[in-house]
């Protein structure tokens, strides 16, 4: 799997090109600002760009516009954000293309490193991955979602985030069957179309949430 | 049809007693206002004055809604800064009381004369349709100068003219209703503020037609000066008002423009008797007032800037103070129990593998930690949100890490300079924080607008109030909006609700 990195502290991204590579990762390319990381996308044509929101020159959200011109201009290079903080405008514009393969976690994850490595393939592979914390932001806000049950809740969350319903399954300790009910059940009482993929309906969810 | 004629010409009627009450007003006041000026009681005399003005304007805005069908709420002097002077300073920035003077003004001159026009036009016209009747008791009936009616023939010729003429006094209320009207909505009504522009429009047009006058008829002396000097005064203290500091020099050159210009009529007319002398007179005394408010405001403003900046310095070392303990106490303290953890994970590592293991992911844990106070603390100096996507995003995201119910509503069209924003924010902040931790709340609403060039924070909960707003939390609130030349009104009477708001002037 071929991943280019743009982050511009030489300490995180030689950590994190030695982790990718020790977890089986073609890193083939670590930029430091936003227009080298397109460049760079544009040529080598990876599977997924991992990239920092806060880049020179201006240090303020050059990852996330470069992200969003890469969402436009290479389609088929997944993205993932990270970064030392989550905003929830900043996932609102990430997936408001609605298409998968997007990923935005807080860079604490990446300690996780089993978790990290496999939100990485989720992503790279048209999938999502959304850090707890803009979730919890998410769900926390009342009203839509006071029609759910307290495990629904849950289920919903984990679903934000990009798992699948076998991951929901093993971590909430139900079966695959249970899961699937709770998520028939969510779909019916938030009103939303019923969708098969796993990345559709997470996103369908976010974009009842941010509406 | 006529119910509305006859409450026109009753308003216009109205306008002996009410513009003669409002006359006396306008120059007791003022003469007042001016024998006090170099006294302190000149203050309380401006206050009352505004008192006075306020009243006939509420009267005449009440005649007018009657009469005239407008539905305007005269507005009082919106509270500013307090304090003595300030209380005085306050009137004099009251846009409304001036455009109250010009409208009690306006009742007396043009409302009058309108009256007598009006009025002499119905009555002309009821005496000539009735000539027929009365005619004969009246040995020469002089209509017009040297036109006698002496029989019914010729008595009965003017009824016609009468009727024309009460047809012409009727179709003259519809207009002149519908100006007053405007004048009404537009001096009396809230209509935010006169532009400096617009005053001085006002003042050059109405100038200019006087002089005009003064041409086609009498030449000679040079009457329009009065009005010169006498709407020259407000004028000057409005301009001084908008302008701040550059105003002096504006206002000296404006007045030895005029000088030029009455010396200039007085030597293409009159000559002999140097008459300008005394509207040069007024100006001079203008600038003086003028120059030793200046003087006085610049010195209550040094004051200000004094107690400001001393409140934000101190504020910033409050501030610094508490995130180094913060640091100390967090992130630090948890990095040394880390580099423990992990010092003793690699003691043994080799020999027992499984404690090894267990330290490390103790130390995971505390990195975790770590990140997260880090994180919480990067975001109460400065949260990187506000910077790249403003203040709706920064308050919304705010809104949704509280555990409260929070309605926001952000209307901000322009962003405002940096440092606006980011009080503002924290302005919001604190009040979410105090709203969930101390009062209890269970719902908040938040609303960010601007107004008048001001960046408008107000947030107000349902909790149990009792708020303190010499607190710490809210003193440094206070003074960090007052180092921006801000408000802080906190209000939070025990049992509730609590609304804090903070204005700051936007003009960087």
């Amino acid at each position: 799997m071929r991943v280019v990195i743009a982050e511009d502290l030489a300490l995180l991204r030689d950590g994190l090109t030695r982790l990718l590579r020790d977890n089986g990762f073609d890193v083939v390319a670590a930029v430091t600002d936003g227009d080298a990381l397109v460049t760079t996308v544009l040529l080598e044509k990876p599977d997924i760009a991992i990239v920092d929101v806060r880049l020179p020159p201006s240090f303020r959200d050059e990852g996330v516009r470069a992200a969003l011109t890469l969402r436009e201009r290479a389609p088929d290079t997944a993205v993932l954000i990270v970064s030392q903080y989550v905003e929830q405008a900043y996932a609102a514009e990430l997936l408001a293309d609605g298409r998968g393969g997007l990923g935005y976690l807080l860079k604490d994850r990446i300690m996780d490193v089993d978790d990290f490595v496999a939100a990485v393939r989720r992503v790279a592979e048209g999938g999502t991955a959304l850090d707890p914390e803009v979730v919890a932001q998410l769900l926390s806000r009342r009203g839509p979602l006071d029609v759910l049950s307290p495990r629904e809740l849950e289920v919903l969350g984990l679903m934000a985030e990009g798992r699948s319903n076998a991951a929901i399954a093993s971590r909430l300790v139900l079966t695959v069957g249970a899961v699937e009910k709770h998520v028939a059940n969510i779909f019916t009482k938030l009103r939303l179309p019923p969708s098969g993929e796993d990345h559709r309906r997470v996103l369908a969810v976010l974009a009842y949430l941010r509406a | 049809m006529i119910r509305r004629t006859l409450k026109t010409l009753l308003f216009l009627l109205a306008a002996i007693p009410l513009g003669g009450i409002g006359l006396a007003a306008l120059i007791a006041g003022w003469v007042l206002v001016a024998t006090l000026a170099i006294t302190p009681l000149a203050v309380p005399a401006l206050v009352a004055f505004r008192v006075a003005i306020g009243g006939v304007a509420r009267l005449d805005a009440t005649l007018a809604n009657r009469l005239l069908g407008t539905s305007v709420q005269p507005v009082a002097t919106s509270p500013g800064p307090s304090g003595f002077w300030n209380s005085g300073l306050n009137v004099l920035r009251d846009t409304a009381f001036w455009r109250q003077q010009v409208y009690v003004a306006l009742r007396l001159s043009l409302g009058f004369g309108l009256a007598v026009a009006e009025w002499s036009l119905v009555a002309g016209s009821l005496g000539l349709i009735s000539l027929p009747i009365w005619y004969r008791w009246t040995r020469y009936t002089q209509v017009v100068p040297g036109v006698y009616v002496r029989t019914l023939g010729h008595a009965l010729l003017w009824v016609p003219v009468g009727l024309a003429g009460l047809a012409l006094a009727v179709a003259l209320t519809r207009p002149i209703a519908s100006g007053w009207r405007f004048l009404a909505r537009t001096l009396l009504g809230d209509m935010g503020t006169m532009s400096l522009r617009a005053h001085a429009l006002a003042y050059g047009m109405l100038n200019v037609l006087l002089v005009v006058v003064w041409a086609a008829t009498t030449r000679g002396y040079f009457w329009p000066e009065w009005t010169m000097i006498g709407l020259g005064l407000p004028l000057a203290v409005h301009a001084s008002l908008v302008f701040g500091r550059r105003a002096l020099t504006r206002h000296a050159l404006i007045a030895a423009g005029a000088a030029v210009f009455f010396t200039l009529v007085w030597a293409v007319t009159s000559r002999g008797y140097f008459w300008p002398l005394w509207p040069m007179l007024g100006f001079a005394l203008s600038l003086g007032t003028h120059a030793i408010f200046e003087v006085t405001r610049r010195g209550e403003r040094i004051s200000e800037l004094e107690t400001t900046r001393a409140g934000a310095v101190e504020q910033q070392e409050t501030d610094l103070e508490r995130i180094e303990r913060d640091l100390h106490d967090g992130a630090q303290a948890r990095l040394v129990a880390l580099g423990m953890s992990l010092g003793m994970a690699e003691q043994k590592l080799a020999s027992d593998p499984a404690a090894a293991q267990q330290l490390l992911a103790e130390a995971r844990q505390g990195t975790r930690e770590a990140l997260e106070e880090l994180r919480s603390l990067a975001r109460g100096i400065h949260p990187p949100v506000l910077t790249d996507r403003g203040l709706e995003a920064a308050i919304s995201a705010i809104a949704d890490r509280t555990p409260l119910r929070v309605d926001v509503t952000v209307d901000v069209p322009r962003r405002p300079p940096r440092a606006v924003e980011t009080a503002a924010y924290f302005v919001v902040v604190e009040a979410l924080a105090n709203a969930g931790k101390h009062a209890h709340a269970q719902h908040v609403t938040v609303d960010v607008r601007t107004e008048d060039g001001e960046l408008v924070a107000e947030v107000v909960d349902d909790g149990a109030g009792g708020a303190n707003a010499e607190g710490s939390g809210l003193r440094g609130l206070a003074r960090r909006v007052e180092a921006l030349d801000g408000t802080l009104a906190v209000t939070s009477p025990a049992g509730g609700p609590t609304t804090i708001r903070a204005m700051i002037p936007c003009a960087s």
